[in-house]
């Protein structure tokens, strides 16, 4: 048992770092907030010169063929500096539904150019008033000869317009089906739905859109199974991410704490921040050991199907907490747009709703507990 | 990055688990019994500790000189889990708190009346450190320890020393300095438990065992029976609760219970429906288990850090740990007796009690461990100050 970093892993650690230092300023990520790319294209030239983009991309395909324990280091760096890049949507996701279902012209034509940078992928998965299961998935796709045709709406489509496909999750006669589609096809509708975040997320419309047989990934009626391992494995970046971020916003109000004075008395002095604090620090120690095994497992090729949901589950309620608990210490200039540590508190709620949410990791766990004989 | 034990403590693991499959014996393994199970206080349970010495598996980690194997801390930290899973009898305070602080500051000659004996498991110790006034605040430990002619005469009293009723040893702090300050002014004794001098009244407790407060009335202690230096006895004993911490509250128990209450849901019904159908019940079940792994994950960041074997103990670590885990177990068993209904509340023992009333006991005597061995508010204090440098001001 050794939980530190071997010397490769502190490498990225800290070339991610110095990407982000640079270029991913504070006021860079202010700037791209409710913007209609929605990331600052420095950044992500500096991401695809840098390999980040293809991390996860196996080398023969043109990436780094990094495992999850890498990929986990670097998105808590991601949400130390609260990244906004497509990175998630295209780098992880759609790249590894390609992976694992793309036929071989599908992957020769993409996932070179997710690895380059040179293209962004993203899935259109959510519907209207639909949760987040498989039976979530209404969005009709009729066939017609060799092609189908769908129809219905999806919501929260990351970098939906500064990307070259979408992956729609579509409900065929066989299940539910993965097609590559291209956003400016015919039929398609952007519109841009601001978020409590600030990202640029997208309602999409989708009427009659033709799409070919070729187009979808994988055989026909196991687009969930695909889409359900490869979420196993991005959200455990993302309760990496989370704890990146918890981390952070506790790290700058600790620093308030010992400079703000009251009473004649840094805040830090007073029991009662302390302890939130003290409480906060130890809830982010264990959610990043929970992340770590959870991603180190995945990369050893055991089962994550408890680790993964109970990772994100714990981290982002922990990464929620500690930013209303942050909150509460900087006082009255938290809920002013100035200070950063709203920008913390908005991507923590956010984060906890998205990519299943705690009701649906909640039942996650307890089916893999509870309804296995 | 690795979280496996390697493949020597796994086959270790295997062992230990084995040999205590093989020896197990109800009189001496009660985990009914929670954090008190950890005692050698009956005659069964000092015999199974002597068959533990015998196995080589007491005093893994000390230096070969004292009779040590010199192995890593792991290894100790293994058995007891092991011990701690099956209920039985634990290594902690002898080995840990006690042996270590002899083997780091006793005289040769107290080394060698007591390393060879716990070594064997023929020696019991109570430790004394609380005292009315002497809680979180142990340093002001009052108890007043006297020069007198060839030693020291002990007046006071100590509250809650756990084993004084079975154990053969005392490990006592008091103040031998009076004018210095509070931290400075305490030594450590070692004291036989049967000084006609000492008494000792049992304090009942809502779990099933008993504490106790202890007497002293003219107790004199020779002066070869100080441990280490006059006026270092705070310094030793809080250097021994860092390492030592850990070792007090072990999570394999709360793992059993986990797993317990996750069978039971797995088979029981209410109303004829299959309780694990049930929305909340789902919930609840869901953040024991994930917060069961947070708490073994940060024992692993604790094993981890002291196995990389920096010259400071991982103090912040077993801190969080500490916190983290009694919460939790606390925690445990109210959720379970929130699942299990209006029956929850029949006694252990029972017939009709659900789970053999193990929630119900469990609830009551899980009660002490976020106050003992440092409070969770202490502990908190301490990741404040050390790990954070928040302000020193509580
Ligand atoms: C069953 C049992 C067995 C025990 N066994 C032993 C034993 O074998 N040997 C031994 O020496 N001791 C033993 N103890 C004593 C135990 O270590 C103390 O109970 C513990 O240290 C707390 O002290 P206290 O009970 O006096 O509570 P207090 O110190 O009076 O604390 C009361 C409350 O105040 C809080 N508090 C205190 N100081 C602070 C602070 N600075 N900041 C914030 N909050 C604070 C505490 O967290 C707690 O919530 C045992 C206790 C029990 C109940």
């Amino acid at each position: 048992m050794d939980l530190a970093l071997t010397e490769e892993q502190q490498m990225i650690v800290d070339m991610t770092h110095g990407i982000l230092e640079e270029h991913c300023t504070i006021e860079a990520v202010r700037q791209v907030e409710d913007d209609p790319r929605g990331y600052p294209e420095a950044l992500w030239k500096q991401f695809a010169e840098s390999g980040l983009t293809g991390m996860l991309i196996p080398e023969a395909q043109g990436g780094g063929g990094q495992s999850l324990t890498e990929a986990a280091l670097v998105y808590e760096k991601f949400g130390e500096f609260l990244a906004p890049v497509p990175h998630f949507v295209s780098s992880v996701i759609s790249a590894r539904l390609l992976i694992q279902a793309g036929s071989d012209d599908q992957q020769t034509e993409w996932l070179g150019k997710i690895a380059s940078g040179d293209a962004i992928l993203t899935p259109a998965w959510l519907e209207p008033d639909r949760g987040f299961g498989e039976v979530g998935i209404q969005l009709k796709a009729k066939a017609d000869g060799e092609d189908y045709l769908l129809s219905g709406v999806k919501r929260h489509v990351y970098f939906a317009s500064a990307s070259d496909r979408l992956i729609v999750l579509a409900r065929s006669g066989d299940g539910v089906d993965l097609f590559l589609v291209d956003p400016n096809a015919e039929g398609i509708t952007l519109s841009q739905q601001l978020s409590q975040a600030g990202d640029a997320q997208y309602r999409v419309d989708l009427d009659n859109v033709r799409v070919s047989a070729k187009d979808r990934l994988g055989s026909a009626g196991t687009g969930w199974a695909t889409f359900n391992a490869v979420l196993h494995e991005g959200i455990i970046l993302l309760a990496a991410q989370a704890i990146g971020g918890a981390q952070k916003v506790l790290d700058i109000t600790v620093e308030y704490s010992k400079e703000r004075v009251q009473f004649d008395k840094p805040l830090g002095a007073f029991q009662a921040l302390a302890h939130y604090m003290a409480d906060s620090t130890t809830h982010i120690d264990g959610g990043r050991v929970l992340v770590y095994e959870a991603a180190w497992n995945a990369a050893m090729g055991r089962s994550i199907s408890r680790f993964a949901p109970m990772a994100k589950l714990f981290a982002c309620e922990t990464y929620r907490e500690v930013t209303r608990v942050c909150a509460q210490i900087w006082g009255g200039v938290a809920f002013t747009i100035e200070y950063d540590c709203q920008l913390y508190f908005r991507r923590a709620k956010q984060l906890q709703l998205s990519w299943w949410d705690t009701p649906y990791l909640e039942n996650l766990v307890a089916s893999d507990v509870l309804d296995k004989d | 990055m690795d979280f496996d034990f390697s493949e020597a403590e796994q086959k270790f693991a295997v062992e230990v688990e084995q040999w205590l499959v093989d020896n197990h014996d109800p009189e001496v393994m009660d985990l009914t019994r929670e954090n008190f199970s950890q005692l050698a206080d009956t005659p069964a349970r000092r015999a199974f500790m002597k068959r533990l010495a015998k196995q080589g598996w007491l005093g893994m980690s000390w230096p070969k000189q004292y009779g040590g194997q010199e192995i890593k801390g792991v290894y100790e930290f293994i058995l007891n889990e092991a011990l701690a899973r099956h209920g039985a009898p634990q290594i902690g305070k002898g080995v840990g708190i006690i042996g270590k602080t002899l083997i780091r500051h006793g005289s040769e000659k107290l080394k060698k009346e007591f390393l060879p004996q716990i070594l064997s498991a023929e020696v019991e110790f109570a430790v004394g450190y609380s005292e009315p006034q002497a809680g979180s605040d142990s340093a002001n430990m009052q108890l007043k320890a006297e020069r007198v002619e060839g030693g020291w005469k002990l007046n006071g009293q100590k509250m809650w020393t756990t084993s004084a009723h079975f154990a053969d040893w005392y490990w006592v702090g008091a103040r031998t300095d009076p004018e210095k300050k509070k931290h400075d002014g305490l030594s450590l004794f070692l004291i036989p438990m049967n000084h006609p001098n000492l008494e000792i009244q049992s304090l009942p407790t809502i779990g099933k065992d008993t504490t106790n407060q202890v007497f002293f009335e003219d107790v004199f202690v020779p002066e070869d029976y100080m441990v280490g230096k006059q006026g270092s006895g705070f310094r030793y004993i809080a250097e021994a609760l860092d390492l030592e911490r850990f070792t007090m509250f072990t999570l394999s128990p709360i793992e059993d219970r986990s797993n317990l209450l996750v069978e039971w849901v797995k088979s029981a019904t209410r109303d004829d429906e299959p309780l694990r159908n049930d929305v909340n019940v789902r919930r609840t079940i869901a953040h024991i288990v994930t917060d069961t792994h947070v708490a073994k994950g940060l024992s692993k960041r604790f094993l981890s850090a002291a196995m990389s074997g920096g010259d400071k103990p991982p103090s912040i670590e077993s801190s969080e740990y500490k916190l983290f885990t009694t919460t939790l177990s606390q925690r445990v068993c109210k959720d379970a007796l929130d699942i299990t209904g209006a029956a929850g509340q029949i006694r252990e023992g029972e017939e009709d009690a659900p789970l053999a009333g193990r929630f119900e006991g469990a609830y009551r005597a899980t009660l002490n461990e976020t106050v003992g061995g440092g409070s969770s508010e202490i502990q908190k204090n301490i990741i404040a100050r050390r790990k954070l440098g928040l302000p020193k001001n509580f």
